[in-house]
């Protein structure tokens, strides 16, 4: 075994536990955390993959704001402690449909040719190739993804927003 | 390019403080839009742009028709409901929002554009299903929300299986270079399974948007506790906006008949779905007792007979998907004047449930009738636009050799005549609980009769609405 | 780093995405808590993203258009993120509830 392919079986491990310990974690900041394990592993497979660039944004966006905010939601919406006391019922069930999920995915990928570089090497993007492509190629749906973001400021804004009138349902 | 002028008056309607022009603005950011499309199909009938994502072909200009005339009438039937909220402005730009989103999509041929057009319009739909401020439709938002998130991410790793195996995002290309179409042209076995993957995943995503069987949970949901004209809204722009990315999608990227090798499998998948679907939606819609949990578990069932077009491939796009294209038009119609005369109604009297409409034919003729009507329509009788739609759909399936798909459609309508004419003969031979009469407002009345009108003038005479949807779909 | 693509087939980065995307699946059946639900929903979501940028990186140079994708949806998440979130915040001062089945004015 190489240091390469040493280091993605420990990342994709790390992955994959933490993915783990998002879905069957009891304690829901313990998934949070393993949440944002998860999420730091993915950006390790990015580096592999040599995109540096995405790795940053991942390491940022994902692992820092967006974990952020879903903590702050856990804590802001806890009630008493902060297990959570039951798993859904139909777990066996989940169990069963995963397992396939995944046994169909892998048959997939395994019957695919995919195609692949003749010389077998990872081409590194540069900064500025994937910045042209972005605000040439892509400008129309990088103007529609900010709007998305804005509209989810506005709807998040109007939605959360504490008025009187509010409290009144909560028998 | 259209949505880019709806966005800035969008804009604009956002800072407006004038709230009872709103509705106006919006309605007159509608007609900039028509006007600009006008302008583009006299200019230049074919025409590509955005670097080959976006396509402006008979096919979008079809559909921006309806999704520019389906927010039209939203906005007439709602303008005296809105009145009503808070935020009115952030109401209309997100309705107008949804809008050009949808007219987006019915363009977008390139997986990343399709992508970011979803989300816009479902971002938007998102936030105004959860609008009015009661607990139900907080409760319908995050449904929604939960149930959109997961098919986006399931759609995501469908097209991500697409990119890979292609290496491109774009559905075709506009020199000859590599695409998806041309992939699939190729037929190379070994990129068989990943395309079929990718075509389900892809198909299990846009099912949430159209309410097809798996992810038609939301609707009855969505539907009860939203404000009505946004389930009026969700129930015709989402649905179609769906059945363009699909039809786009599966016609145009991977090819129909017999030079695509996988249009069987995704052939024998839509008309799975469709069958499971119509049942589905037919037999919980008998045990409902509020209107709009009906409408909701009809609009699944609609859905299945509008993936019977698409299921319907071997005859030919001009058949199948024309089918498609044509019942999405004649559902906007008789759908909305539905939900608007439901609208109309239920303001009044302040109920939803179905007990509640007895006798509704003496205290509000002309509503009762336009439901009844409407009704009649989806349940898919003569003379009505559904009857049309729906034999010129089952034509299609029995072309394609798709016979026990029609009985299974057919049976469906059987069981539908119940429900829906159950409410009718409600209305009209039950005793009221209460005498006193009324109509509705000049707004609404003024959608009220369009959508009547247009049902009973397609159902009359459908021939120019099917020759549109057939010269819609000669673009694919 | 660029032999990595000699030592790991462009597989193995496949089945770990699709090792992560049935994780998320199961935590989507499974979990009650809005808010876990859609961390289940992350999971999923970085599974694509994971796909998209392996593909780009062994296929021809020409075709970043993978990690573009990948931006993009980084992007969207976030935005569903914080709007999911407000809504689940308003239910929350409503019920005082996260919990997807005691949301149950409607039926499921």
């Amino acid at each position: 075994m190489t240091v390469a392919q040493g280091i993605f079986y420990l990342i994709a491990a790390l992955a994959v536990a933490g993915g783990l310990g998002v879905v069957l974690a009891r304690n829901t900041v313990y998934a949070a955390l393993f949440l944002i394990l998860a999420l730091l592993a993915v950006a390790g497979i990015y580096i592999l993959l040599a995109s540096e660039f995405l790795a940053l944004v991942q390491v940022l966006i994902y692992a820092g704001a967006i974990t952020v905010l879903l903590l702050f939601a856990l804590m802001l919406t806890r009630v008493g402690d902060l297990e959570e006391t039951m798993v859904g019922a139909q777990w066996p069930l989940a169990v069963v449909a995963s397992i396939l999920l995944v046994g169909l995915l892998i048959t997939t990928i395994a019957t695919s040719d995919w195609p692949g570089d003749a010389d077998g090497m990872i081409t590194r993007i540069p900064f500025e190739t994937l910045g042209e492509a972005l605000f040439r190629q892509w400008a129309v749906p990088f103007e529609i993804a900010s709007l998305v973001l804005l509209i989810a400021l506005v709807g998040a804004i109007v939605l959360a927003r504490d008025e009187e009138g509010d409290v009144e349902e909560a028998e | 390019m259209v949505s880019a002028g709806l966005v800035l008056l969008a804009d604009l309607v956002l800072r407006d403080k004038h709230r009872g022009w709103l509705p106006a603005v919006a309605l007159s950011g509608l007609g900039a839009a028509v006007i600009w499309t006008v302008t583009l199909i006299l200019r230049d009938r074919e025409a590509v742009a955005f670097g080959g994502t976006y396509s402006l072909d008979t096919f979008s200009i079809y559909f921006k028709f309806l999704f520019i005339g389906v927010a039209g009438l939203v906005i007439l039937a709602s303008a005296d409901y809105v009145k009503k909220l808070e935020h009115q402005g952030e109401f209309w730009a997100l309705l107008m929002l949804a809008t050009s989103g949808m007219m987006l999509l019915a363009g977008a041929r390139d997986l990343i554009l399709i992508f970011v057009a979803l989300e816009l319009t479902s971002i938007c739909q998102y936030a105004l299903a959860a609008f009015v401020r009661d607990g139900k439709a907080s409760e319908a938002g995050l449904k929604y929300i939960l149930l959109g998130a997961i098919a986006s991410a399931v759609t995501l790793y469908g097209m991500a299986f697409l990119f890979g195996i292609s290496g491109t995002t774009k559905l075709v290309a506009v020199d000859g270079g590599t695409s998806i179409a041309s992939l699939v042209l190729e037929g190379d076995p070994g990129t068989r399974a990943a395309l079929v993957a990718g075509a389900v995943l892809l198909a299990a995503g846009l099912s949430f948007k159209v309410a097809l069987v798996p992810f038609q949970m939301w609707v009855p949901d969505v539907y009860e506790g939203a404000a009505t004209p946004v389930a009026a809204f969700l129930s015709v722009g989402s649905k179609a906006a769906g059945f363009a990315v699909i039809l786009r999608v599966f016609y145009q990227g991977f090819g129909f008949g017999p030079e695509s090798f996988i249009s069987s499998d995704w052939s024998n998948m839509f008309a799975a779905v469709a069958a499971i679907s119509m049942t589905v939606g037919n037999v919980m819609a008998l045990v409902q007792t509020d209107i709009r949990r009906l409408l909701g578990y009809s609009s699944i069932a609609q859905a299945g007979n509008i993936a019977i077009g698409v299921a319907a491939v071997a005859a030919g796009a001009t058949t199948g998907a024309s089918g498609v294209t044509f019942f999405l038009a004649t559902y906007a119609f008789t759908n909305l004047g539905a939900f608007f005369a439901i609208l109309a109604i239920s303001q009044r009297i302040g109920s939803y449930r179905i007990k509640d409409y007895a006798g509704m034919a003496r205290r509000a003729p002309i509503l009762a009738a336009v439901l009844a009507f409407c009704f009649v329509s989806l349940t898919g009788l003569p003379p009505t636009a559904g009857f049309v739609a729906k034999i010129y759909v089952f034509n299609a399936a029995v072309q394609s050799d798709l016979a026990w798909l029609v009985i299974v459609g057919v049976l469906n309508s059987a069981i539908s005549a119940y429900y829906y004419l159950r409410v009718v003969r409600h209305m009209y031979l039950a005793e009221p609980e209460d005498e006193s009469s009324f109509s509705p407002t000049p707004m609404l009345a003024i959608a009220l009769g369009v959508t009547a009108l247009g049902v009973l003038v397609v159902g009359l005479v459908p021939t120019p609405l099917i020759d549109a949807a057939q010269r819609a779909v000669e673009a694919l | 780093m660029e032999a990595v693509a000699q030592q790991i087939p462009l597989e193995h980065f496949l089945v770990l995405s699709a090792i992560l995307f049935s994780i998320g699946v199961y935590g989507v059946l499974t979990r009650r808590n809005a808010v876990l639900i859609i961390m289940s929903v992350e999971l999923m979501l970085n599974a694509a993203s994971i796909n998209m940028v392996a593909f780009a990186a062994y296929t021809s140079p020409a075709a970043f258009t993978g990690i573009i994708f990948a931006i993009f949806i980084i992007t969207i998440a976030a935005a569903e993120v914080g709007l999911a979130l407000a809504i689940i915040l308003r239910i929350f001062r409503n019920r005082g509830t996260a919990n997807v089945d005691e949301v149950n004015a409607l039926k499921w």
